[in-house]
């Protein structure tokens, strides 16, 4: 490239530039004229506003509450806004559900927890338009304060859950605001799948839910689901403990992997390593062994399982059994059974708006079941299956779609979503499994199903030192890792037998639900480890 | 000119775990055919697929035959000049009712080695008393595995209905042990309902049908079609009761049978037994000396 090339491109350039700075001025001065204009704008609506404001003390946004007053002012719950409270002069705390101006008028959706309720401002002697239109600009999802007079409607208002009442607002004011732009919208996260995509409105997948958990938690769904979740937690204690059982708390923190090597978490130790308990299975059987038994234990379970299905988790809550009997591990298979019918009507009495919300989002039959539970042998279903055409051996371990078949064909017969399946064969169960005694090829060994899907695996386990050191060798497990748990039963150990079921799972299954991250609060997959 | 050699990156066998709990496809790139693919790419038919279709045609071939047996009935039954008049037929010898135990295999299908389970779903405002009185003969006949339950449907069954197959077996426990079993399940319905083998056979409804089935597998079925209408109509009907009562002791003459059963119970059920005609009344009285009607009495409060 010679110099006078170089020369012209610079002189073009300059001219470029000249050029561009030109333009540049341009829209500097257009941006100068425009933010005048908006200013003089602004200033002339300020002077509007503090002309006309006579409800300038009725709203605003409130200070951050820093516990700088102790108000003794009473706020009624969303949920209790009844007829009966017609005509009363409330404060309400909810959040903004929905908000939409028209004209002189705004209409507000408030919403707390499983509750909402519809709530109207009005331009009039109490409301100015200024209040209005703060009212009609307040973001989604902000937490309000609102002073109102319930009122009686002629009209129900379907959309919301109070739906005889509506609330006239006299003050309205702003505790926490919340910025406008949300992750997902609410209204969306509640629509049920079908309807979404009839109607080309949007619902929102599974990930955005989970990867904004907060926000996708305060859905009436959400709140439903683990409302009926804490009752089972809660109907499965005090059922036991009204057995007799005892609660327990086994360690995580574990020397040895308890069910197998595969599946499990190591973790640095100091020096060494110990591992995450796959099972409380150990130290349950222990405590047997120490004369508690009938216990009971309620706690994380990890599974390193690398499965993305939609029933698996790497953490989850195992609620754990474990019982001594006196002749017959069929004694045991009865208070579990028992404990779960109790647990099923608890929920089917005690939570019926909460399976109702559920179902709106995730319509799906209600759960059946029978009074003693149903129990049957492993013979008999393999013989159901083959009636209905399935090729399988008698000592065939069931794969999934065989268990569903299974679960469906036990529904038609015998109308129930729960039932038990007795006397596995022993060679596809763990080496702790006490054989049958009188056909060394199968085991005292049950499974139990909801909806067609395994929620439970139990067994009699074996409690003679000898006999569990033959059944570990003939399962090819290294004896020195399990000699703590061999020498527990070497002295003195009643016969007993138990079980663990998941709770997001039978959450998950109680309500016909079908992927197991709906009922986890903070779901682990190989994929998640966050929020 | 030789080219560059480069080193394998990894090594050639590498042992991947594979999970156990998703499903398995087979590997379509197993080395050396065998035949079955052979035969898919020559254009014949997959003999599964063979052997569906010739199902599907022993099926079709076994409904036009049902087919032409019902209308060639249909044709007998309906012509005027039937060749059959039923009051001419002479009345073959009065069996006993009860005899050795039916063969169940040709009754309830091939036994697979597991518990064959009747399952009897009642509602318990209308406890079908009939059947508990088959149960009862049931359990004298064959080893019966009973068992009550309370479906969800319903909240709440008084005490004598959940007790009404009588106690618990010892032997409950290993179901295998039993031959037949007898499940009774209250329930929400409207009509009495029998499951026993949802593949092939349609649900029984109504007391009075599944009570037949029963009977059958007590093998009591009066063999004699004039006998067996007769009873059908006993069953079905309760006209003249006392007439036909004047004339002889049991319903059908000389034996007990499933009439006698069914008609027993409707009385009892309609509470009329003390303003009943006298025959009706020594009748009853008769039932009750038989013992069979003992699981009924309490239930009638």
């Amino acid at each position: 490239m010679t110099k006078e090339n170089v020369q012209g491109a610079g002189e073009e350039e300059q001219q470029a530039q000249s050029k561009k700075a030109l333009k540049k001025q341009q829209k500097e001065a257009e941006k100068a004229a425009k933010k005048a204009e908006k200013q003089a704008k602004l200033a002339a609506e300020q002077q509007e506003t503090d002309e006309d404001d006579f409800a300038k003390d009725r709203y605003g946004i409130c200070p951050m509450v820093q516990s700088q007053q102790k108000l003794d002012r009473a706020l009624v719950r969303v949920q209790d806004l009844t007829p009966e409270k017609a005509e009363q002069q409330i404060w309400v705390r909810a959040r903004i559900h929905t908000s939409r101006a028209k004209g002189k008028q705004c209409f507000l959706v408030l919403r707390h927890q499983q509750f909402t309720v519809q709530a109207l401002l009005a331009v009039g002697e109490r409301a100015s338009k200024q209040m209005v239109k703060f009212a009609a600009n307040l973001t989604k999802e902000s937490i309000i304060d609102v002073e109102a007079v319930v009122k009686k409607v002629e009209q129900k208002i379907e959309s919301c859950s109070q739906q005889d009442v509506e609330l006239h607002v006299e003050r309205i004011f702003v505790i926490s605001q919340s910025e406008a732009r949300l992750p997902l919208q609410l209204e969306d996260a509640v629509r049920p799948e079908g309807e979404g995509d009839e109607e080309g409105r949007a619902t929102v997948n599974q990930d955005t839910r989970l990867d904004n958990r907060v926000i996708d938690l305060r859905t009436t769904t959400s709140q439903a689901i683990f409302r009926l979740q804490s009752g089972v937690c809660q109907l499965f204690r005090d059922t036991l403990i009204n057995k007799g059982f005892v609660e327990i708390q086994t360690p995580k923190i574990i020397s040895a992997a308890s069910e197998g090597g595969a599946n499990v978490f190591t973790v640095s130790y100091f020096k060494t390593s110990a591992y995450l308990a796959q099972s409380p299975q150990l130290y349950k059987q222990m405590c047997i062994c120490a004369d508690f038994d009938k216990v009971f234990c309620v706690g994380p379970v990890f599974r390193a399982e690398d499965s993305n299905t939609h029933r698996h988790l790497t953490e989850f809550v195992g609620l754990d059994i474990e019982m001594a009997f006196n002749y017959h591990y069929h004694e045991v298979i009865d208070s579990i059974t028992d404990t779960m019918v109790q647990i099923f009507k608890g929920l089917r009495d005690r939570f019926p708006t909460e399976i109702q919300t559920v179902n709106k989002q995730y319509p799906s039959e209600p759960f059946k079941f029978l009074e003693p539970t149903l129990r049957l042998e492993y013979k008999e279903a393999v013989a159901m299956l083959k009636a209905a055409g399935v090729e399988m051996g008698d000592e065939e371990d069931l794969s999934t779609p065989n268990e569903k078949l299974l679960g469906r064909l036990v529904k038609e017969k015998y109308d129930t979503d729960f039932y038990v399946l007795d006397k596995y064969p022993l060679a596809v169960r763990p080496f702790y499994t006490m054989p049958d005694p009188n056909n060394p090829k199968y085991s005292n060994s049950y499974d139990m199903f909801m909806r067609g899907e395994e929620i439970l695996s139990g067994a009699q386990r074996i409690h003679d030192a000898q006999l569990l050191t033959e059944r570990a060798m003939h399962h090819s497990i290294d004896l020195e890792k399990i000699k703590a748990y061999i020498d527990s039963f070497r002295y003195g150990a009643p016969p007993h037998a138990g079980g663990g079921i998941g709770l997001e799972r039978v959450t998950m299954l109680y309500l016909g639900l079908h992927n197991v991250r709906q009922t986890s609060m903070f779901p682990r997959d190989p994929k998640r480890l966050t929020p | 000119m030789p080219m560059y050699k480069v080193k394998p990156v990894s090594p050639a066998d590498i042992k991947i775990d594979l999970p156990t709990c998703m499903y398995k496809l087979p590997n379509i790139h197993a080395q050396g055919m065998n035949c079955g693919e052979h035969a898919l790419q020559n254009g014949e038919v997959d003999p599964a697929l063979k052997a569906l279709e010739e199902r599907q045609d022993e099926v079709l071939r076994r409904l036009y035959e049902l087919k032409a047996t019902v209308d060639g009935l249909a044709k007998t039954v309906t012509t005027p000049d039937a060749d059959l008049d039923a009051s001419t037929l002479s009345r073959g010898p009065a069996e006993s009712v009860f005899r050795a135990t039916a063969d169940l295999d040709s009754l309830l299908g091939k036994d697979l080695g597991a518990l064959r389970d009747i399952v009897i779903n009642a509602n318990p405002a209308h406890p079908p008393l009939s059947l508990l009185v088959l149960h009862a003969l049931l359990c004298q006949r064959y080893q019966v595995l009973s068992s009550v339950h309370v479906h969800s449907s319903v909240s709440a069954v008084p005490p004598p209905l959940l007790s009404c197959l009588g106690p618990r077996h010892i032997d409950s426990y290993a179901r295998q042990r039993f031959q037949l079993g007898f499940t009774l399940i209250w329930k929400d319905v409207s009509k009495l309902q029998m499951k026993f083998n949802t593949q092939s056979m349609y649900p029984i409804e109504g007391e009075a049908n599944v009570a037949r089935f029963l009977f059958r597998l007590l093998s009591a079925e009066p063999q004699d079609p004039v006998l067996a209408t007769q009873m059908d109509c006993w069953i079905d009907t309760l006209r003249s009761l006392n007439s036909a009562l004047g004339r002889s002791p049991w319903l059908l003459g000389q034996e007990f049978s499933l009439a006698d059963i069914v008609c027993a119970c409707c009385v009892l059920r309609a509470g009329q037994t003390t303003s009943a005609p006298a025959n009706v009344q020594r009748w009853l009285q008769s039932c009750q000396n038989l013992g069979h009607f003992d699981c009924v009495y309490p239930l009638l409060q």
